[in-house]
């Protein structure tokens, strides 16, 4: 559980973070999304203690990230691609890291093999590709077999391999009972693998809601159906209290019934569809529609 | 134990850190092959068409002439060691693993400590060995009084000085600017600071600084013929100490406010 109040950085005349308040809960995979420089990353280095807010306060697990005895067992973090040192192996820079906590050496080779870098856990960080460097660091948010994941843009990098399997990671740990907050600029990616969403824009809040919610507030999606007989249609789909919407002769947008329902039901009153297409809700015009007053590069 | 943070874990850590690098063999082998193959120059420089050491106090001090200098790199490996964390970004895995941040500023001293006082030792005993030898009859033996005091001395100044490395390494983070500032600190306001004080000042403060704290523990500095007074070599040990107390406090000041 990450517990964001009314959390607040200012740097010199820039308020990168404006008083947020918002919780991640465990069990579920939460998106936090926003523009870029709309202050998610600001925010989840306060997370873990690595920015001081200027007000406002974060704890993880009921407690501010420092206060912990054990803050790797707390919270693993992916901040930024690596964080080893260039001339360091990458299992010796785990090694360290696991060391402050007396967390044995055999765990250090589990998440190198769980990361997929086992091969080259003997290599120096420096020579290592974006994808490794995002693996790297990914394995060291897990070294501590953490309560809370929180990971910033995880999928920069990846291959399409990759970027599946971080989903599939995100989604496992959640099922776990993990908290796992994970950043993007990507809704596409968010839709994919999120449940809930935080969405962001110059450092304040726009969105704390399901993605299922989201999607009904664009007020588009329902399903295009083309049709020689309209009017038969439409009358039965009215019937079953399905609303429908007609732009142009011969077609219509119905909301309310789904793409197999419709199907069906033309084929209760043989009817003949010529286009049956569901407009799966865009996620990404809902999305571009919350921030686009929050777009701003500075 | 469960696990958790813990200063000897922290220490640890540090440890695997300071040895993983090859940078810290590259320049302490560079260290230890240059002062102690120098040290041998000296000795036979003098030997050859030189002036006899005065006393034995001379004669143990230009073992360590080359040592004046070499003390540098042995320094910038105390900085590398904190601003290497920046390199990459190590600095945010560190300090969320420890984000009380504190315990890893000592625990790198220690690992530092722990690392450099052997190889500096036995650069100190060598180079002290090696330069006796080829100032035959007038060179000293190991065993003469004071000189124990004089080539553990010349092992404390240097690591005590690469401690200053680290603290200023801390407060400043960036490579280029902390190396340039130590270099500043040990051999450019010494050299400046004389002309600049009013002559009967200068005796007061000179003695005080870092380097010269530094280099009268091995009686580099000092004696008769020295340009300025200078403190004994117990009380340049406690100066220097202090100096780095205070460097590596106001460091972890520093380190412990700012954002990563």
């Amino acid at each position: 559980m990450i517990e964001v109040q009314e959390l607040t950085k200012r740097y010199g005349d820039t308020l990168a973070v404006d008083a947020l308040s918002f919780t991640v809960r465990p069990g579920q995979v939460t998106g936090f999304l926003g523009p870029n420089g709309a202050g998610k990353s600001t925010t989840m280095r306060m997370v873990v203690g690595l920015d001081r807010p200027t007000a406002g306060a974060v704890t993880v697990n009921g407690r501010p990230y420092r206060d912990h005895p054990d803050p790797l067992r707390q919270v693993g973090a992916l901040l930024e691609a690596g964080s080893a040192h260039r001339g360091r192996r990458a299992r010796t820079h785990l090694l360290a890291l696991a060391q402050t906590h007396g967390i044995p050496r055999s765990r250090v080779d589990d998440v190198l093999a769980a990361v997929g870098l086992a091969a080259a856990a003997r290599r120096r960080a420096g020579g290592y590709s974006l994808g490794m460097r995002q693996r790297l660091g990914i394995a060291a948010a897990l070294l501590g077999d953490p309560d809370v994941v929180v990971l910033d843009e995880p999928v920069n990098g990846l291959d399409p391999d990759g970027v599946l399997w971080i989903r599939e990671l995100l989604k496992g740990l959640a099922a776990e009972g993990r908290t796992v907050l994970v950043s993007s600029h990507l809704m596409s990616e968010m839709a994919l693998t999120a449940e809930h969403l935080v969405v962001i824009g110059r450092g304040r809040l726009l969105a704390d809601t399901t993605v299922d919610e989201l999607i009904a507030r664009a007020g588009v999606g329902g399903v295009l159906v083309r049709t020689p007989d309209a009017t038969a249609l439409r009358a039965a789909l009215l019937a079953t209290g399905a609303a429908v919407t007609s732009e142009e002769r011969g077609t219509l947008l119905v909301t309310g019934a789904g793409a197999e329902r419709i199907g069906d039901l033309a084929r209760d009153n043989g009817l003949a569809l010529h286009e049956l297409t569901p407009r799966r809700a865009s996620l990404e015009e809902a999305y571009m529609d919350l921030t686009r007053e929050a777009v701003e590069y500075r | 134990m469960s696990e958790r943070v813990t200063f000897p874990r922290v220490l640890r850590s540090e440890l695997t850190k300071l040895v993983s690098l090859r940078s810290t063999w590259f320049s302490l082998g560079g260290v230890v092959l240059l002062t102690v193959s120098l040290a041998g120059v000296v000795g036979y420089g003098i030997d050859h068409d030189g002036e006899p050491p005065a006393d034995t106090t001379h004669a143990v001090a230009a073992s360590f002439l080359p040592l004046d200098f070499l003390v540098l790199v042995v320094a910038v490996l105390g900085v590398l060691q904190m601003t290497g964390e920046y390199n990459g970004g190590a600095a945010r895995a560190t300090f969320a693993a420890v984000p009380r941040r504190w315990p890893v500023v000592l625990a790198k001293a220690g690992a530092f400590v722990a690392v450099t006082a052997p190889v500096m030792a036995v650069t100190a005993v060598a180079s002290f060995l090696v330069c006796q030898a080829f100032l035959g009859d007038d060179g000293v033996s190991l065993g003469d009084p004071g000189v124990p005091g004089q080539v553990a001395g010349a092992a404390a100044s240097t690591v005590l000085l690469g401690l200053l490395g680290l603290a200023v390494g801390t407060s400043l983070r960036h490579s280029a600017a902390a190396i340039s500032t130590l270099v500043a600190v040990l051999f450019i306001v010494p050299v400046l600071l004389g002309p600049v004080l009013p002559g009967d000042r200068e005796d007061d403060v000179l003695k005080f600084l870092p380097t010269v704290a530094g280099q009268a523990m091995y009686g580099s500095l000092g004696g008769a013929d020295s340009p300025f007074p200078t403190l004994s070599a117990g009380a340049s040990a406690l100066v220097l100490v202090a100096w780095v107390a205070a460097a590596l406090a106001a460091g972890t000041a520093v380190l412990v406010r700012r954002d990563v």
